[in-house]
C-alpha cells in the first residue's frame, strides 16, 4: 500500500488521468450490456403483461366464439379484443382505444399505476400523458355515434406505445366502434412453440377463421414465447453502439500502455540499482507489473459503476423512445466481468512488455541511463538524424517523434479515435438524413388520406373525376422472411415516380407476364439483398394468404416495397374494387372520403426527423464518451511527452531558448501527430460509418446508401488542431514555469 | 559582476533548505574564478545564480550594470543566450542533435548574426577548437563522456559570451584533456570573458585568478591573486576532495545535505 502511494505521489496527474480514461473506457464498454439490460426489462414487461404469441386483426367476428379457436392444434388460449380509433369530440384528435375482457384478461393485461381498472361501460384507463383520472371525453365513431368516456385509471400494457392510447372493457369498445364481436384476436400458443411453428399456427388460425367466414384485415403478427417484439431492434442498435464502445476500450488500453511504459521506464535506474543489489528479474518484473495492475484496478473500480450507469441511461433512452417503457436498474454481470477482465488482462500484457524491456537492459547502461533508450541506437533514428533540412528546432521535434515513436503513434491513434468517433456520428447523421430524403423522394403526392382502421374501406372509384387524386392500397406483406410494404397503384399512376432501374413498370392483366402471374415491381436494394432479379417469381404473404408475383422491374426506392396493380392487389386481398388510400397532388384534395379519416402530408413527413434524432442521441451519447476517453488519453500522452523531456527543454532554455522556441519544438511534433491522427481518424471514421451503414443495410435488407460527412471535416480538423495546440501550450507553460536550475536538478 | 547579499532558499516553509546564504561576490571582467567546496556547500547554486538559470530568494545579481535577477523569464533567457555560456557537469546536450547542431543551436538562440551556413561554419570551428573537428556529425550517444563535455564547452564558448559558468568542466575528462579545457577557459578569460569554474580539482583551482571556497551555503574564503602563469602541477591528485560536487543537476536536498 505504501509502495502504491509512493508511486502515485510520483506522478499523480498522469495516474489520475489514466484511471479516469480507463474508467470511462470500462464505462463505455458497458454499452454491451444494453441488450441484456433492455431485454431484462422488456421480458419482465412481457411476462407481467402476458404478451400473446399470435395477433390477428380481423373483420368483425360477429357472433363467432373466438375462445373456440383454442381447439386449433397448438393453441392454448384465444381472447377477443376490439381495437378502434374514435375521435375526441372536443379536440378532433384520434384516440386509440383497445377493449379487452377486463374480468378475464390473460393476454395484453392492462395494469394500472393509479386508480382502477374499468368496471362499467364508459370507463377507460389511459396513459399518464393523456389525461388525469376523472377526465371525461365524448368520442364518436365513423358513423357519428357519440359515447361518453371517463378516465378511472392511469396505466396500460407494454405491447402498446404511442400517443392517445386508452384501454377499456370490450363492451365499451364495442359500443364506441359498432363492432358486434371482435376485430382483434390474441392467441397464446402452447409452451415451447418455435418462431417458425408460430408462422404455421398463424396460417392455421387464418384458415380456421376463414372457414367461419371471417377474413383478416392485416397480416398476422407473431411473437416468440417470453420475448418482446422490439428486442431485435434494440439488439441491433446496441451492437452498433458497441462498436464505439470497443473503440473507447482500445483507446483506454493504449493510454494505459503509454502510462505504464512511462512509469516503468522512469524506474530504469531504480530497477538497475535493485538488480545490482541482487534483485531477480522475475521479482522486479512482478513489481513493475503491479503498477499497471493497480491503475487498471482503480479504473475498473470507478468504471464498473459508470458502465452500469451508462448502459442503464442509454437503455432507458432506447426503451422510452421505442417502447415508452421506463425500465428499472439492471446489471449484466457477464458484461461487467468481461469489461473488467479486458482491462486487467490488457494491463497485464502491456505492463509485462515494458517490464521485460527495462529489466532486460544491460545493467551498466541502465545504471547510467536517465531517459530510457538513448537516441541514435535504432536504424530509424540514425536515418532521421542524417536528414538536415529545416530549422534546428524542427529537426529536434521530428527526431523526438521518431525516438518516442510508440508514444507518438499512440497519441496519433488516440487523436484518430476521437476524430473517427466524431466523423462516425456526423456521417450517421448525414446518412440518415439523406436516407430519409431518399425514402420519400419517389413519392409525388402531397397528401395521403385514409379511413382510420384496418381493411380496405375506400371504393376504388372514389377519386374518379378528380384528375389530381387517385385511390390506392398500402398493406403489410411478407416475403423471403422479410416484412414488406405492398402498394397497389393505378397502372399509369402519377403518385409515384414510375421510372425503374431495371426491367419495366408493371402492366395489369395476368396474360402480360411470361409466367401468367400478376406483375410486380420490387425495391432494387431489397431485391439485391434477397437475390431477386427481374423475371423471378416471388411469393408474397398477404393477410388473405400467399400470392405469387412475377418481378418485371426493380425500382430505386430505399424501402422493402412491392408495387402492384391496385385492382389485382385488391382482388388478391379478397376485397375487389376496394382501396385504403386516397393520394392527391394537393394538400386538400377535391375528393372527400366518408367516415373517420386521417391525413398525412408529404411536407410533414419530410420535416419529421424524430427517428433521426433518436438514433443520433444514442450514437452521440456514446460518441461523447469515446471522445472524452480519447481526449483524456491525448492530454495524458502530451503531458508525459513534454514531461519526459523537461530536462532537455530546461537545457534549451539555459542556453537562451525562450518559451516560443520550446513551443515551436513541441508544436511541430504535436502537429505531426495531429496530421497522422486526423488521417487515421478520417479513414477510420469513413470505414467505421460505412461498416455501420452496411450492417444496417444487411440486417434490414434495404439500401440505405452512405453519405460521408465530409462537411464535418472543416470543423473537426480545426477543432482537433486547435485542441492539440492548446494542450501543447498549456503543457509547455507548465513545464517552463519552473526555474531552469530547479528543473535540471529535479530531472537529475 | 556583483552578487549582493544573495540568498537562495529551497523547499517549503516546513522543509527550508538553504542553497546559498547571504553571499556577496564581485567579479571583474576577464577573471577566471574557481569555486570549490564540499558537496552541498552551495557551489552549484552559486553557479546557477550567476548563470541566470536560477533566481535569488533575496539579494541581487548585477552584471555589467544590469540587474538580471528581476528579468522576466523570456528576457532572462534572451540575456543568457547573448551573455552567458554554461557548461553543465552532465553536459545537457540535446540528445537528438549532432555535436555540430548542438553548438549551432546555441548560436541560433543567441541571435548571432550571419547566415545559416556561417553559423554552421562557426560551430565547426568551435568544435575543432576543442579537438572534435572530426566528430561534428556524431550524436551525443556516439561520443564518449569526455567528448560530450567538450561539445558542451564548445557550445558555451561559441557565442563569445561575457560570462562563462562551468560546472565541473573537467570532471569527465582525463587529466590531459582536463588541462586542455582549462587552458581553453583561460584563453577565453584572457580575451575578457569572466569565467566561473566550479570544480573539486584543487590543482586546477589553484591556477585560477581567484579562489572562492564555500561551506554550508556561505563563502568562507576568498583567495585572490593566484599567478595564472604558474605551471599546473599535473602530478597533484586530480580528485583530492572526496566529497565531490553534485553539480547543477544535483537535487536541492543533495546540495545542502
Amino acid at each position: 500500500m505504501i509502495q502504491a502511494w509512493r508511486t502515485f505521489r510520483r506522478a499523480p496527474a498522469r495516474i489520475i488521468t489514466s484511471v479516469l480514461a480507463l474508467a470511462l473506457a470500462v464505462g463505455a464498454m458497458g454499452v454491451f450490456a444494453i441488450p441484456a439490460v433492455s431485454t431484462s426489462s422488456l421480458r419482465d414487461a412481457a411476462e407481467r403483461d402476458g404478451i400473446g404469441n399470435v395477433f390477428l386483426i380481423t373483420e368483425d367476428t360477429g357472433d363467432l366464439d373466438v375462445a373456440a379457436l383454442a381447439s386449433v392444434e397448438g393453441v392454448e388460449r384465444a381472447e377477443s379484443q376490439v381495437l378502434t380509433w374514435p375521435v375526441i369530440q372536443s379536440t378532433g384528435d384520434d384516440m386509440t382505444l383497445l377493449g379487452v375482457d377486463v374480468d378475464d384478461q390473460q393476454m395484453d393485461i392492462v395494469n394500472v399505476d393509479a386508480g382502477r381498472l374499468p368496471t362499467a361501460v364508459g370507463e377507460i384507463v389511459v396513459d399518464g400523458d393523456v389525461a388525469p383520472i376523472g377526465t371525461e371525453f365524448v368520442v364518436r365513431d365513423g358513423s357519428g355515434v357519440s359515447v361518453d368516456l371517463t378516465v378511472v385509471g392511469i396505466g396500460g400494457t407494454s405491447f402498446w406505445e404511442g400517443d392517445g392510447l386508452a384501454f377499456t372493457d370490450i363492451e365499451t369498445a364495442r359500443a364506441v366502434s359498432g363492432i358486434e364481436g371482435a376485430n382483434r384476436v390474441v392467441v397464446r400458443a402452447e409452451s415451447g412453440t418455435s418462431e417458425s411453428e408460430l408462422g404455421d399456427l398463424a396460417t392455421a388460425l387464418r384458415d380456421s377463421l376463414a372457414a367461419d367466414g371471417v377474413a383478416l384485415a392485416e397480416l398476422p403478427f407473431t411473437i416468440e414465447d417470453g420475448t418482446h417484439p422490439i428486442e431485435q431492434d434494440i439488439d441491433q442498435v446496441s451492437m452498433l453502439i458497441g462498436f464505439l464502445g470497443i473503440v473507447a476500450g482500445v483507446v483506454g488500453l493504449v493510454l494505459l500502455a503509454s502510462t505504464t511504459n512511462t512509469l516503468v521506464t522512469e524506474r530504469t535506474r531504480e530497477v538497475a540499482v535493485m538488480r545490482a543489489l541482487g534483485g531477480t528479474p522475475r521479482a522486479l518484473r512482478r513489481r513493475l507489473r503491479r503498477i499497471a495492475l493497480a491503475i487498471a484496478a482503480a479504473g475498473v473500480v470507478i468504471g464498473l459503476p459508470l458502465g452500469i450507469a451508462i448502459s442503464n441511461v442509454i437503455a432507458r433512452m432506447v426503451l422510452e423512445e421505442f417502447v415508452g417503457l421506463t425500465p428499472g436498474l439492471a446489471v449484466s454481470i457477464p458484461v461487467l466481468a468481461a469489461s473488467a477482465a479486458f482491462v486487467m488482462i490488457g494491463a497485464r500484457v502491456v505492463s509485462a512488455r515494458a517490464a521485460r524491456r527495462v529489466v532486460g537492459l544491460p545493467l551498466a547502461a541502465a545504471l547510467r541511463d536517465r531517459d530510457g533508450a538513448p537516441f541514435g541506437q535504432r536504424w530509424s533514428e540514425r536515418v532521421v538524424a542524417r536528414f538536415r533540412g529545416g530549422a534546428l528546432l524542427d529537426r529536434v521535434a521530428v527526431r523526438n517523434g521518431v525516438q518516442r515513436r510508440g508514444r507518438s503513434f499512440a497519441i496519433a491513434a488516440q487523436i484518430g479515435a476521437a476524430v473517427s468517433a466524431l466523423l462516425i456520428v456526423a456521417s450517421m447523421a448525414t446518412t440518415i438524413n439523406d436516407f430519409n430524403a431518399a425514402e420519400l423522394e419517389p413519392w409525388r403526392w402531397e397528401s395521403q388520406t385514409y379511413v382510420v382502421g384496418p381493411g380496405l374501406d375506400i371504393a376504388a372509384d372514389a377519386a374518379d373525376g378528380d384528375a389530381r387524386s387517385e385511390t390506392g392500397i398500402t398493406v403489410e406483406g411478407a416475403t423471403a422472411d422479410w416484412q414488406i410494404d405492398v402498394y397497389g397503384f393505378a397502372p399509369e399512376t402519377a403518385m409515384v415516380d414510375r421510372s425503374v432501374d431495371a426491367g419495366r413498370w408493371f402492366t395489369p392483366g395476368a396474360d402480360s407476364s411470361a409466367s401468367g402471374r400478376s406483375e410486380a415491381v420490387v425495391s432494387r436494394g431489397f431485391a439485391e439483398r434477397t437475390d431477386v432479379e427481374v423475371g423471378d417469381v416471388i411469393e408474397v404473404e398477404l393477410w388473405s394468404g400467399d400470392v405469387e408475383y412475377e418481378v418485371v422491374g426493380l425500382h430505386g426506392n430505399r424501402g422493402r416495397e412491392v408495387y402492384l396493380d391496385r385492382s389485382e392487389l385488391a382482388s388478391d386481398l379478397g376485397v375487389p374494387e376496394a382501396a385504403n388510400r386516397l393520394w392527391s397532388l394537393d394538400q386538400h384534395p377535391a375528393t372527400q372520403l366518408a367516415g373517420q379519416t386521417g391525413v398525412d402530408l408529404y411536407d410533414d413527413l419530410d420535416a419529421d426527423d424524430s427517428g433521426r434524432q433518436a438514433i443520433l442521441t444514442i450514437f452521440g451519447a456514446i460518441g461523447v464518451v469515446v471522445v472524452s476517453v480519447a481526449g483524456l488519453a491525448v492530454a495524458s500522452g502530451l503531458v508525459v511527452n513534454v514531461y519526459e523531456r523537461r530536462r532537455e527543454l530546461a537545457a534549451l532554455q539555459a542556453i537562451g531558448g525562450r518559451r516560443r522556441h520550446v513551443l515551436r519544438m513541441v508544436w511541430v511534433e504535436l502537429l505531426g501527430m495531429a496530421v497522422v491522427g486526423i488521417g487515421i481518424g478520417v479513414v477510420g471514421g469513413y470505414l467505421g460509418a460505412r461498416a455501420i451503414t452496411q450492417s444496417f443495410e444487411s440486417s434490414n435488407a434495404v439500401e440505405i446508401g452512405f453519405t460521408f460527412a465530409s462537411g464535418a471535416l472543416p470543423v473537426v480538423i480545426p477543432v482537433v488542431v486547435a485542441g492539440t495546440v492548446l494542450l501543447g501550450v498549456t503543457t509547455v507553460r507548465r513545464v517552463t514555469r519552473r526555474p531552469v536550475a530547479e528543473t535540471l536538478r529535479a530531472a537529475a | 559582476m556583483q552578487l549582493r547579499d544573495v540568498t537562495r532558499v529551497y523547499g517549503s516553509k516546513q522543509n527550508r533548505q538553504l542553497g546559498v546564504d547571504r553571499v556577496d561576490l564581485t567579479l571583474g571582467r576577464g577573471e577566471l574564478v574557481a569555486v570549490v567546496g564540499p558537496s552541498g556547500s552551495g557551489k552549484s547554486t552559486l553557479g546557477s545564480l550567476i548563470a541566470g538559470i536560477d533566481s535569488p530568494t533575496s539579494g541581487s545579481v548585477v552584471i555589467d550594470g544590469q540587474r538580471v535577477d528581476g528579468l522576466k523569464r523570456d528576457k532572462l533567457a534572451r540575456w543568457r543566450g547573448q551573455n552567458v555560456g554554461i557548461v553543465f557537469q552532465d553536459f545537457h546536450l540535446l540528445p537528438t542533435l549532432s555535436a555540430a547542431e548542438n553548438v549551432e543551436l546555441a548560436l541560433k538562440l543567441s541571435g548571432a548574426s550571419g547566415s545559416k551556413g556561417e553559423r554552421r561554419e562557426r560551430a565547426r570551428r568551435a568544435l575543432a577548437d576543442v579537438g572534435l573537428g572530426e566528430k561534428v556529425r556524431r550524436l551525443p550517444t556516439e561520443l564518449s563522456g569526455g567528448e560530450q563535455q567538450r561539445v558542451a564547452v564548445a557550445r558555451a564558448l561559441v557565442t563569445e559570451p561575457r560570462v562563462v559558468v562551468a560546472d565541473e568542466p573537467t570532471g569527465s575528462l582525463d587529466q590531459q584533456s582536463g588541462h586542455e579545457v582549462f587552458d581553453l577557459l583561460r584563453r577565453v578569460a584572457d580575451r575578457g570573458t569572466t569565467v566561473v569554474m566550479i570544480t573539486h580539482d584543487r590543482s586546477l583551482a589553484a591556477a585560477a585568478d581567484r579562489l572562492v571556497e564555500m561551506l554550508d551555503a556561505r563563502i568562507v574564503r576568498h583567495t585572490v591573486g593566484s599567478d595564472p602563469s604558474d605551471p599546473i602541477d599535473v602530478t597533484a591528485p586530480a580528485h583530492d576532495d572526496p566529497t565531490t560536487s553534485a553539480g547543477f543537476a544535483a537535487s536541492p536536498m543533495e546540495v545542502v545535505s
